[in-house]
This record gives structure tokens, C-alpha cells and sequence, in this order.
């Protein structure tokens, strides 16, 4: 008989030899067992990643014993078959890809293992098979969605025939479609090739899937149970740098206005036990009255305007490839405004737009103006004004236009470069503000550092690649802001941060928004994200504008948001289905503003 | 903007000499410049033209593209082409000033020379745009398999061709990433003079060599995770095969060769030809 337990891990222990010498896991204890679907969560920094590695003897524990199958992943050749039954997909699924060509790289374990060659071709059919992608057996890996990049990854490691599939934050690069596309197929394997799964996330509805939960903090296992009683322990979760989830929050807060509302961990629950409470004291059918949306911000000098804005990669190529199509959007000064769509809609192309990264084609050296052809409408010409600039203009200053208008890349902490954290911030003013004097330099420099919550003093000399992630974004960001930019546009400045990490990055924003810059503009993949914070957002889809409004009116299309491969907030979830069973409840989707509302309909008026 | 559509030049069409087995077609291109270099007049090039058009027609690519491939060595030509007109010695001089003497050999030794560094570049070009990097790479690595004989690492190599192929489009959008951000903080790389163009340089090379370890490092524990050891004792998954339309090419290219070989013993060779010439006149 085979074993029952697949990992055991008994007083584990492991520190880098390059560290400060810090464990990065000590005192280890767990076990899973076959068939098992085991998520691990833990704050950035907390040892997840090393976990992993130690399962499969890419790292080796330096105290304690792991037996994987009974073998020690310590010693290499035990390490050769352990991770022939141990898969791990990595984070990063670009960096894990041998070969152009999809079949070809799902071969490469095979190949390695010495598979024989009609064996493999029958492995790729079903590896394929199982995460859905067979068509694209011959299709070329880089020209696939996130999602698509990362199942294929999930099919390579499936073609060695795992008994272990471990996914190392295998979703944090993803947009909604595609962490659901994988999560699916994860589950999936689970249930039906009877796959043992240990998932490392941060998103707290994927480590809901397990059948088990482990949360590391400090390299330390804090907490091990069903997820329920994992999350259930909201204040508990926070002391470790993980946020208390959402939905615990809401329904903490109708708790204490006196509704029976226990702790639940999915918005179906929650809908039903603030619909038990609503029938029991007898209010259904019930309203509050529509949300209305403020009105269109009346804007000022630094509004953004753009006119039927579209955009063609490679024009005049085979592989030309439309991204933007006929988009017209205003900005207006002072607003947090949210631009929302899946990988590959344009929203990346419309924001590089703003500073002029691409130029309109009327901006462009060698423009020619298109000809009116008889018995067609004239060309529509795209046009953009950012404040006082007119980005349609050959004439525009372009420098000065980047100074005014910030812009924040995904992942900015890999722009990084220079020698020390002062020259990396103060670059953005060597090259906008010449004649600053040195003690102006520094003045604007410290002020920025400290305006993201870092110690000058502390940093400043330190080489920015000696410091942690979530402190490399830091100086990332302040080396945008210290131009001093009107407006700060960002591309998903959450993305691959734990919920701490998330929540800090975003109230660094509104610390920013109205005293250091007019106007904020994020591109987010999170939607509660973007229904806590924005004052309006754009929806983009496949290249065109899909809707522009309050995030509470976006949200209400919930079904056609989920159509176009989007997610919608937590809140408007539960007010959809409290919606089903009579039970209307308008709010501007916040999480305070829903519980609040809720509350009022409940008994919140002065008789109840 | 860069991305992988600029990259390489493979021209995506389906067609005889697309499909035909990458290894054939490396074949058939060794064959076929030796055939250029053995050619010692101008009916035996004429013949290696004949194999081109041939070679053009069948792979469906429009002419342009394939001359287009000049452009890269047009100056080498030019080059090569005047000092050949100049410093060929001969005895029917057409045209002197001061020193400098043009003699009929010249100007036919210098067509001879351009048409075939031409028939050559060309030749080369229809490979790359018919054959995608990865067939040839395949091509390469089982022409080279003997080689693993005297234990030449010919799997290695073509997996290092192979993830090299595979990161080129990773890093050039990387790269364009990195250009971006740096002008979003200010970097011009567009003026000043050639110092301040290379200082501008230094924000995007380091954050893309960081980044190319990083990956580096990433992928080397994907591959140990999939089981890679680094020996040559891996099956092979991927196996070429021979159609008739590698058959066809094989005899077409030998042919050529024989061709060539005959004309050059049964016909002049390139300089007999102007007595011919200036017999007749």
C-alpha cells in the first residue's frame, strides 16, 4: 500500500546564507496527506516561498528532517525522484518556459525523465486536455494571456505525472479571468485526478478552496485549521500583517448594530444570513432609496480630456493588433479615478498616452495627414489634452508634459538602478529640474521618501536593491513623485503585495491625492479595490470604452462584468443576490457604506 | 515600439518550401553556396539563379521582402564592388583618369562578384523567412547529433538555442518596459550628443541585466523542479521527417551541383568570354 502521508515536516528549520542571519523558517511542524488540498497564506517575507522549495530539495532545510514519500529531498538522488511527484509552478509564468512553442515546452519534463516519445505525445494530450488547452498545442507562448501562460506552466509540471502539485503565488501576476481559470483547473485535479494541492496565494478567496489552511507568519506557523476557523479569527489574522477579510468586516458591523449575522466566509452565506434576519423581523420586501452618484466633477486646469483615442501595434504588419478603438473619456482635476480591464483590453496603452509615452500619430515626425476618400466620412482624428498641454500638437513640450503628469509602472521596483536610494529618487529631478540647488535636491528628495512612509536618514545611502519589496515599490513611487507631478498615474500599484502591503500602498495614495498631486489615476485588477477608493473609473474592454461612471454604478452590471472576464466587488455581490430575494439595498459599495445602509433598513429607523 | 513581430524574419505563410524539413533546407542552402562559390562562369550562375527563382517562387514571399534582405550588406557590396572596378587589372582598358584605370575585366569580374554575394544573401534570407528560429533550431541540433560521438553536448546547445529563442521577445518587452518608465522620469534618449546618449543608457541596461538574472534564476529552479538534470540521456519528443518534398529539393540541389560542375568544364570560364567579346567586335 502506498503511503498515506505524501509530506511530513518535523521541527523544520532554514536560514539563507546570504541573510542577516534571521531564520527564514523555524520550528516546522505539518503534514499532508495524500489527495489533500492544503493552501499556506502568509504575510510577504513570511517563508511561504521556502516552504515550497524545501518540499523538492531545491533548497535543503538546515535543521530538522522532511520526508516527502518517505524520502529525504536532502539527499540528491532521493531529490531526482521526489520531484518526479512533486510539481511546483512558480510565480512568474514567463520564467518558466523552456521553449517557443507550447507542445514543446509541456515535452521538456518528459524528455527529462526519459519518457519514451508515443508516451509523451499521449502525456501532452492529457496534460493539455486537463487544463484546457489543447487547442493551443502549437500556439506560441507569448502570445497567450497570463492565465493561459500559467496553465500552460500547470500542464508542463503535469505531464511528469506529479502526485504533488504545489502553486508557489502562481496567481499574483494574474487578472481576475485568469486566477479564476487556474484556481478552476487546480480545483479540478484535485477532485477528479485525486492531485494533492498545496497552494501558496495571498488572495484570501483561493486559499477558501483548501481543505486546510496553514498561515505562516514570521517563518513561524501561526495558525493551521479549516479554512473557516482560519478566517473566522479575523483580529488573530491581522496581527499577522494579513488583513481581516472584507466580508468578516461587514458582518462584524451588523453584528454589532444587533443583527444576528454569524461569521461567514462567502457572499452567498452573508446574503443569506442578512436575508433570515430581514424575514424574520418581517421586512421583505424592502428599499432604500437609489444611490446617487455625485455629480460629473466640475474639473479645472489640469482636466483630462481624450477624443476618440485609437491605437494600432505593428500598423501596415501581418501581426497588426488593435489596442485602443474610438475611446473618449474626460479626467477631471482632483478625482481618484480607476481604470479597470483584463490583461491585454488596452488600459496600459491608453495610460501610456497621457505622458506622451506614445506619441498620437499627428505628434509623430514623419505624420501624414490622412486623405478624405469621396463618399466616406472624413478619418476621425484622435486628440488628447492633458491640462494646458495638447499631446496632438509636433510642438508640445513633452518633457515638461511628463514632469506634470507622474507615471508609476507595474512592478516599479524593477526600474530601480542607481547606487543609492538618494540618486535613485533624485533622478526624475536631475532630468526635469536642472537647475535645482543641491540643497533644493535634497530637500524635495527627503520630502518624498518621507511622504511614502520611509526614515531618510535610514534609506538614503542604502542601495535600493538591498531592500525589502515592499520598500523597493516605496522608492520606486517616490522617485516619480519628487518631480512633483499635478497628476500620478499608476498601473496596478498593489499588484503582488500581501493585503497589508495593499491596504498601505493604497492609503499612501490618498495621502498623495490632493496635497502632493491633483489627480490620481490607478489601473487595478482588484475591484473592491477600486469601489473603496475611486471617485469614478472606466471599464475597457477589448480596446473600447465598455462604461465610465461611479464605481456603484459600474458595479451594477455585475453579470456582464463577470461576462467580459471581470470581477465585481465583494458588495455588490451581496447586494445582487440580496437584490433576488426583495431585499434592496443601495449603497456606494463600500464596505462601511453597505454595512451602514444595511443597518438602516434593518432598524436602523428611529421606531425600530 | 519593439516586440517579437520585429524579431526574426520569418514570413508566415503556408507554402512548398515552408514546409519542407528544416534540415533539407539547411542542406540545400550549404549545397547551393557551394555551388555558388564553385561556379566559374556566368551560365553556371545563371543556373544557381534558376534554383533561387525557383527556391522564391514555391515559398510564396514576396520578392521585396527577399530583396529586402540586401539592405543588411548593401554597403559591404558597394564597397567590395568599387574597389574590385578599380584595382582589377586587365588588358582592355575601357576608361583611365589620372591613375586610376577601369579594364573590361574589371567591370565583368565585378558583376560576376556582386551577383553572386546577391544569389548568396538571397539564398540565406529565404531560409530565415521560410523556416521559423525553432525548425531550425531542430534542424541544427539533429544535423549535429553525430557530433555526440566524441560527446559534444548537442542537447545542451540546443537548449540553450532554444531558451535563448524563447526569452528574445520576454526581453525586448522588458526592455521597452524599462525605456518607458526612465522617460517617464525624465531620461531622453533621443538627444545630446553621443556621451549623454550612452549616460541615458545606464537607467535601462541595469534595471534589464538585474531583471535578466532574476529570470535566469527563476527559470534554472523551474527546470530543476521539471525534473532537468543537465545530462544527455533525455528522450527526444520532437522528430523531423522526411516528405517528397524533401526528396524533390535533394535532387533539385544535387542537381544544381552537377549542373554547375559541367558547365564549368564544357563552357568558358569567365575571362575567355571577353576574347569572345572582343572577337566579335
Amino acid at each position: 500500500m502506498e503511503e498515506e502521508i505524501a509530506v511530513r515536516f518535523s521541527n523544520v528549520a532554514f536560514s539563507y546564507p546570504e541573510g542577516d542571519g534571521a531564520p527564514a523558517l523555524r520550528g516546522i511542524n505539518f503534514t499532508v496527506r495524500r489527495g489533500e488540498f492544503l493552501s499556506v497564506i502568509g504575510h510577504n517575507g513570511s517563508g511561504k516561498s521556502t516552504l515550497a522549495r524545501l518540499v523538492n530539495g531545491l533548497l535543503v532545510a538546515s535543521e530538522g528532517e522532511i520526508s516527502v514519500f518517505g524520502m529525504n529531498p536532502a539527499d540528491d538522488k532521493a531529490a531526482r525522484e521526489i520531484r518526479k511527484r512533486v510539481g511546483i509552478v512558480f510565480q512568474n509564468p514567463d520564467n518558466q518556459m523552456v521553449a517557443s512553442i507550447v507542445e514543446d515546452d509541456v515535452a521538456f519534463g518528459p524528455e527529462n525523465i526519459c519518457v519514451p516519445r508515443e508516451e509523451i505525445s499521449k502525456r501532452i494530450d492529457w496534460a493539455l486536455e486537463a487544463v484546457g488547452m489543447s487547442e493551443f498545442r502549437h500556439s506560441t507562448p507569448t502570445r497567450l494571456s497570463g492565465g493561459q501562460k500559467q496553465r500552460i506552466a500547470i500542464a508542463g509540471v503535469l505531464a511528469v505525472k506529479p502526485d504533488i502539485l504545489i502553486l508557489d503565488e502562481s496567481t499574483a501576476m494574474l487578472d481576475p479571468r485568469g486566477r479564476r481559470e487556474v484556481t478552476d483547473v487546480v480545483s479540478r485535479l484535485n477532485r477528479e485526478e485525486g492531485i494533492t494541492i498545496i497552494l501558496i496565494t495571498h488572495f484570501m478567496e483561493e486559499a477558501l478552496l483548501a481543505d486546510r489552511t496553514i498561515v505562516l507568519n514570521r517563518g513561524e506557523i501561526a495558525l493551521s485549521g479549516t479554512p473557516e476557523e482560519i478566517f473566522g479569527n479575523g483580529e488573530l489574522l491581522e496581527t499577522f500583517n494579513l488583513s481581516l477579510p472584507r466580508i468578516t468586516a461587514i458582518s462584524r458591523g451588523l453584528r454589532a448594530a444587533g443583527m444576528d449575522v454569524k461569521d461567514v466566509l462567502r457572499p452567498e452565506q452573508l446574503a443569506a444570513e442578512i436575508e433570515r434576519n430581514f424575514a424574520k423581523s418581517g421586512k421583505i420586501p424592502c428599499k432604500n432609496p437609489p444611490f446617487l452618484p455625485p455629480a460629473e466633477p466640475a474639473g479645472g486646469e489640469w482636466d483630462i480630456d481624450i477624443n476618440h483615442l485609437s491605437f494600432t501595434y505593428s500598423r501596415k504588419s501581418p501581426f497588426a493588433t488593435r489596442a485602443l478603438n474610438d475611446v473618449t473619456l474626460r479626467i477631471a482635476e482632483g478625482e481618484f479615478f480607476g481604470v479597470i480591464g483584463h490583461t491585454g483590453s488596452g488600459k496600459s496603452t491608453l495610460i501610456q498616452h497621457l505622458n506622451a509615452l506614445i506619441k498620437l500619430p499627428q505628434a509623430q515626425k514623419h505624420y501624414k495627414k490622412p486623405k478624405a476618400k469621396k463618399g466616406k466620412p472624413a478619418p476621425v482624428v484622435s486628440g488628447i489634452r492633458v491640462g494646458r498641454f495638447d499631446l496632438s500638437d509636433r510642438k508640445c513640450p513633452f518633457r515638461e508634459l511628463r514632469a506634470s503628469v507622474g507615471m508609476v509602472f507595474q512592478y516599479p521596483e524593477y526600474q530601480l538602478f542607481a547606487e543609492s536610494v538618494f540618486e535613485d529618487v533624485a533622478f526624475a529631478l536631475k532630468n526635469f529640474k536642472k537647475d535645482l540647488s543641491r540643497e533644493e535636491t535634497e530637500r524635495y528628495v527627503r520630502e518624498s521618501i518621507e511622504v511614502v512612509g520611509l526614515n531618510y536618514e535610514e534609506v538614503k545611502d542604502k542601495s535600493p536593491f538591498d531592500l525589502s519589496g515592499g520598500q523597493k515599490r516605496r522608492v520606486a513611487i517616490a522617485g516619480v513623485i519628487v518631480a512633483k507631478p499635478e497628476i500620478l498615474v499608476l498601473d496596478e500599484p498593489a499588484a503582488g503585495l500581501d493585503p497589508a502591503g495593499k491596504r498601505e500602498i493604497m492609503s499612501l495614495l490618498h495621502r498623495l491625492h490632493g496635497d502632493w498631486c491633483k489627480t490620481v489615476v490607478i489601473v487595478s485588477h482588484d475591484m473592491d479595490e477600486v469601489a473603496e477608493n475611486c471617485t469614478r473609473a472606466a471599464v475597457i474592454s477589448d480596446g473600447k470604452l465598455w462604461a465610465c461612471g461611479h464605481p456603484a454604478q459600474l458595479f451594477s452590471r455585475a453579470d456582464e462584468l463577470v461576462a467580459l472576464g471581470l470581477d465585481v466587488p465583494l458588495t455588490a455581490k451581496i447586494s445582487a443576490l440580496l437584490n433576488k430575494s426583495g431585499i434592496e439595498i443601495n449603497s456606494d459599495l463600500t464596505a462601511e457604506d453597505f454595512t451602514r445602509k444595511t443597518i438602516e433598513i434593518y432598524g436602523g429607523a428611529p421606531d425600530a | 515600439m519593439l516586440n517579437d513581430v520585429t524579431f526574426g524574419q520569418y514570413y508566415p505563410v503556408n507554402s512548398f518550401t515552408h514546409k519542407s524539413d528544416p534540415r533539407i533546407k539547411l542542406l540545400a542552402l550549404i549545397a547551393y553556396i557551394v555551388a555558388l562559390f564553385l561556379a566559374k562562369n556566368f551560365y553556371s550562375l545563371a543556373l544557381c539563379f534558376i534554383v533561387l527563382s525557383l527556391g522564391i517562387i514555391f515559398s510564396r514571399v514576396p520578392l521585396l521582402k527577399v530583396l529586402r534582405s540586401i539592405k543588411a550588406i548593401l554597403v559591404i557590396m558597394i564597397f567590395t564592388a568599387v574597389l574590385n572596378l578599380l584595382f582589377h587589372g586587365g588588358q582592355n582598358l575601357l576608361w583611365q583618369w589620372w591613375k586610376i584605370k577601369i579594364y573590361l575585366e574589371g567591370v565583368i569580374f565585378t558583376i560576376f562578384f556582386s551577383l553572386r554575394l546577391l544569389f548568396l544573401v538571397m539564398g540565406s534570407a529565404l531560409l530565415t523567412l521560410t523556416t521559423t528560429p525553432v525548425a531550425l533550431t531542430d534542424g541544427v541540433e539533429s544535423l549535429l547529433k553525430p557530433l555526440t560521438w566524441i560527446r559534444f553536448p548537442v542537447r545542451a546547445l540546443a537548449l540553450i538555442m532554444s531558451i535563448a529563442l524563447r526569452f528574445i521577445p520576454t526581453l525586448i518587452d522588458e526592455t521597452n518596459r524599462i525605456i518607458s518608465a526612465q522617460k517617464a522620469r525624465g531620461s531622453d534618449f533621443e538627444s545630446g550628443n553621443i556621451f549623454k546618449r550612452i549616460k541615458a543608457v545606464i537607467p535601462v541596461l541595469i534595471p534589464l541585466l538585474i531583471s535578466a538574472f532574476r529570470r535566469a534564476e527563476e527559470l534554472g529552479d523551474a527546470m530543476d523542479a521539471r525534473c532537468y538534470t543537465g545530462s544527455n540521456k533525455r528522450t527526444k519528443y520532437k522528430k523531423l521527417k522526411f516528405g517528397w518534398r524533401d526528396l524533390l529539393i535533394f535532387l533539385l540541389f544535387a542537381s544544381l551541383i552537377a549542373g554547375v560542375v559541367l558547365l564549368n568544364i564544357y563552357a568558358y570560364d569567365i575571362y575567355p568570354e571577353i576574347y569572345v567579346y572582343i572577337r566579335l567586335r
